[in-house]
């Protein structure tokens, strides 16, 4: 026993305290149960979680008694309470504990019971509880049998959202949770900032015995990843279209899209971010230009054919259309079927600006300068692991980036029918590419992905700073909500009204490799530590190749360093 | 005209009474420690060490109903219903603890055919053992209650079972009234009672804070060595803050007067302040912390009135 229900504060099935015995101690987010028999001699057993813990001195009534206490003048009792949110109801009978009720530490089969780990068939280890006991997911909560799709939120700079991503990413291939789908399963993986996901598939050389310890407690074995693409957007300028990556170089592919690909599968629209606003006059013409360009005839090796010139580049592209658009001579007619009907000149000219601003951006991405450029063509089922690096791209390029991998890997699994096997897309900074307060076709997307893509086994891992700033729908289609540490302002938003108060407090004091993690059968969010990043997750760290030996020494703290 | 508030609280009375202090009916020497010619304030030197543990005994009491208890006769005889508790806590350097409290409760009264009354309270009960009040027709009834409920607390508080430890001394609210173990030591708040000539009375009212005057001996039924104290505090008159110390009367007056002096260096630290006690200096903050906990033990004064009513009722 560790102590027993209060009898001067109310008691219920949402929240009770407990005096903890003197001999005895519970911290946070220990995990407790006690019975309660009913009158008809049922046996209901409440299984919970402390929330918060208090200490208090019984017996003082002013301030300065502590000194008198201490010093042996005044007798008085110290008296410890835990506040404990249930979990569970065995069997779901809702009354609230009695006070005087005993109450122990649920261990082994009774604190599976209390984080109902017990009746889940296929568990995706999520990380380790303080006490380094694993706590799990329940899959069917991802893969879109029960509800799909993940998301976290926390500050940046703490480096935990994307390397909680992968982290989850890897339990999902290597724990075997996924049976024999594993293998077929694909990851696409934006690299948005920084380097941090070139060198998935690099041993880390920081990892630790400590570290391997906690990784077999949950029964996983570290390694990096094991087959890893990686693409990176052509260097600017250079006509071999050589990958444009900082610190890695070896195992980088090219990815640009052809001046065919882009006019015959209407990427137009993702120039413009807000294109599908409909405040904007100059939607319609890119809809027009946009259909338009469907039409024109390819002049091969991906360039097409415009008003009979070949066209092999972005900056020419955008020269030929605004020629269409703007007539040499101010006397002539422009063609309606380009700008659309009774467009004036003012919104014909906010297009053209548009358009010539993301040329500088974008001419390295939309070529076909390049022979043989069909060996450049995305492919996500390449690799189990595909990452696209972004991170050097201008926002515009980025967005455009995003939008058109997503609709392609989105109309792929549509067009398959299936939702087998499943389709991981891992995304930072939603909230650029879905804001809450404007429409463009990227957002349309990751809607669509959110929305629809539980049932084609699309499945998102969204990560954002702020849940406030990004699509609420997105947000909302979530069934598995993280939290790591949050701004004090943010984590009082209603965003966060999963997370009960004191959790609210504690998000913005976690540490790094600390998530709250949310998820539908659990009624209290789960404070979850998840292991150092098994893989590189910059070029200091990278072992020597992959499959490499670990090279450096082993830093007591790993995550020291990274606030 | 000078004048000063008395610092307790008014429905306490007053701490001393100097012009209506009755006479010491029982003989009193004086001369023990120093000749009474000699008398002076002495002050506990700095090679005195205090007990280093104190066991401080107190008692409460309350009641909880005034019942009529009716004969086969027809008449109905006054009862009380009370609750009364004792305890005491270990005051060392570094803690106070409740050592031991008990809590009785019980029926007075004078009644021929009375017997205990059972409360019961949910699915508990406490009985009011039956304690008759002998009367003869010249007391008054309600003083005579009154009085048993006192002594019966007195009875718990003189029972306790508190293995005192080595060199430990035991402080008991209110005069010795008889106890005779060497270890005890009386602790009257209140000055009822002049004992001493006025020429010596006035060396009390020149104590500094700390400071004790001489022991002297008081005889009669119980023989005890006494002293008067002065804890720190504000001196608004001159009896505030003094208080009257009673060892059994039992060895030589210099032993006696050797313990007077621990004691002396002991006390001071465990006088209240006024804005936390309304009895400051006198009721000393572990007297007045036990006193809070075994008010506490006693249970909710409400609930016994209602349980009594329902036992009257059945």
């Amino acid at each position: 026993m560790v102590g027993r229900v209060i009898g001067i504060e109310d008691a219920t099935p949402l929240e009770f305290w407990v005096a903890v015995d003197p001999e005895q101690t519970l911290q946070l987010d220990d995990v407790v149960a006690l019975d309660r028999i009913l009158p008809d001699g049922q046996l209901v057993r409440i299984f919970g979680l402390v929330t918060q813990v208090r200490a208090r001195h019984e017996g003082a009534r002013f301030q300065s008694d502590v000194f008198l206490i201490s010093d042996g003048i005044l007798p008085a009792e110290v008296s410890e309470a835990a506040l404990v949110q249930p979990t569970r109801f065995e069997p779901e009978i809702l009354l609230p504990p009695l006070p005087g009720a005993a109450v122990r530490r649920a261990t082994d089969n009774e604190r599976d019971i209390a984080l109902s780990f017990d009746d889940v068939d296929r568990r995706l280890p999520a990380g380790l509880s303080r006490s380094d006991e694993p706590i799990f997911l329940d899959l069917d909560f991802v893969d879109g049998t029960k509800g799909a799709h993940i998301n976290i939120s926390g500050i940046s700079g703490v480096a935990t959202k994307t390397s909680y991503a992968t982290f989850l990413l890897y339990s999902m291939f290597n724990s075997g949770v996924l049976g024999a789908e594993a293998a077929n399963t694909k990851a696409l993986i934006f690299n948005v900032k920084g380097e941090d996901l070139l060198f998935l598939d690099h041993h880390n050389s920081s990892m630790n015995p400590e570290q391997v310890a906690r990784y077999r407690a949950l029964g996983l074995e570290p390694a990096p990843f094991r087959d890893v693409g990686i693409l990176a957007p052509p260097r600017k300028g250079d006509p071999n279209a050589t990958p444009a990556t900082g610190s890695r170089t070896l195992g980088v592919s090219p990815f640009f899209w052809t001046i065919a690909q882009f006019c015959q599968q209407g990427l137009l629209p993702f120039l413009f971010a807000d294109s599908e606003d409909e405040r904007q006059q100059y939607t319609i013409v890119v809809q027009s230009v946009t259909a338009q360009l469907t039409k024109l005839p390819e002049g091969g090796d991906g360039t097409v054919r415009f008003d009979g010139r070949t066209i092999r580049t972005f900056s020419e592209l955008v020269d030929a259309i605004e020629t269409k658009l703007i007539p040499d001579d101010p006397d002539d007619m422009v063609d309606q079927r380009w700008t659309g009907r009774a467009v004036g000149a003012g919104t014909i000219n906010a297009f053209i600006r548009r358009l010539a601003s993301s040329r500088r951006h974008l001419e390295q991405l939309i070529r076909a300068d390049i022979g043989n450029a069909e060996r450049y063509a995305l492919d996500l089922d390449a690799h189990q692991v595909t990452v696209i690096d972004i991170h050097s791209l201008h926002d515009r390029a980025k967005r455009f980036v995003v939008g058109v991998v997503l609709r392609q890997a989105f109309d792929a699994k549509e067009a398959s029918g299936v939702a087998k096997p499943y389709q991981f897309v891992v995304l930072d900074e939603l909230n650029k590419y879905a804001p809450r307060d404007s429409s463009s076709p990227i957002k349309e997307i990751l809607l669509d992905v959110a929305e629809r893509g539980r049932s084609l086994g699309i499945i998102l891992i969204g990560a954002q700073q702020t849940a406030s700033e990004v699509e609420r729908r997105i947000v909302s289609n979530c069934a598995i909500r993280v939290v790591g540490r949050l701004d004090a302002a943010e984590a009082k938003r209603d965003e966060y009204g999963f997370l009960p108060t004191v959790q609210r407090q504690r998000a913005t004091i976690l540490k790094p490799g600390s998530m709250y993690l949310s998820q539908p059968r659990l009624p209290v969010p789960l404070l979850v530590e998840f292991p150092f990043p098994a893989w590189a997750t910059r070029s200091a760290e990278a072992g020597l190749s992959p499959g490499g030996a670990s090279q450096s020494g082993d830093p007591d703290d790993p995550f020291a360093g990274l606030v | 005209m000078s004048f000063a508030v008395e610092s307790w609280d008014p429905s306490y009375g007053v701490s001393a009474d100097e012009t209506a202090m009755g006479e010491a009916s029982n003989p009193v020497d004086l001369g023990v420690e120093v000749r009474s010619d000699d008398w002076a304030p002495i002050q506990p030197g700095d090679d005195v060490e205090p007990p280093t543990s104190l066991l401080f005994v107190d008692g409460v009491r309350r009641i909880d109903a005034r019942v009529w208890i009716t004969g086969a006769d027809g008449r109905a005889h006054p009862g009380v219903c009370a609750t009364v508790a004792a305890g005491a806590v270990r005051c060392r350097s570094d803690s106070a603890r409740v050592a031991v409290a008990r809590v009785e409760r019980a029926l007075y009264t004078a009644a021929p055919e009375a017997g205990p009354i059972v409360a019961r309270i949910g699915e508990g009960s406490s009985t009011y053992e039956l304690r008759p009040v002998v009367v003869t027709p010249d007391t008054d009834i309600n003083q005579a209650m009154n009085l048993a409920v006192h002594s019966h607390m007195t009875a718990i508080e003189t029972s306790l079972d508190v293995p005192a430890e080595p060199g430990e001394m035991i402080v008991f609210d209110g005069p010795l009234r008889g106890r005779e173990a060497a270890a005890a030591v009386g602790y009257v708040k209140t000055q009822h009672v002049q004992y001493l000539p006025d020429e010596q009375q006035l060396i009390v009212n020149q104590l500094g804070p700390g400071q004790r005057t001489p022991i002297f001996l008081i005889g009669g039924q119980f023989t005890r060595w006494s002293w008067y104290l002065r804890l720190p505090g504000p001196i608004s008159h001159p009896l505030s803050g003094v208080v009257r110390v009673e060892l059994a009367g039992l060895g030589q007056a210099e032993d006696a007067a050797g313990r007077a002096d621990e004691i002396s260096a002991a006390l001071p630290r465990y006088a209240s302040t006024p804005h936390k006690d309304t009895r400051a200096p006198q009721n000393l903050h572990p007297i007045a912390g036990l006193e809070r906990e075994l008010r506490r033990r006693l249970g909710d004064p409400h609930l016994m009135e209602r349980a009594l009513r329902v036992a009257a009722a059945r």
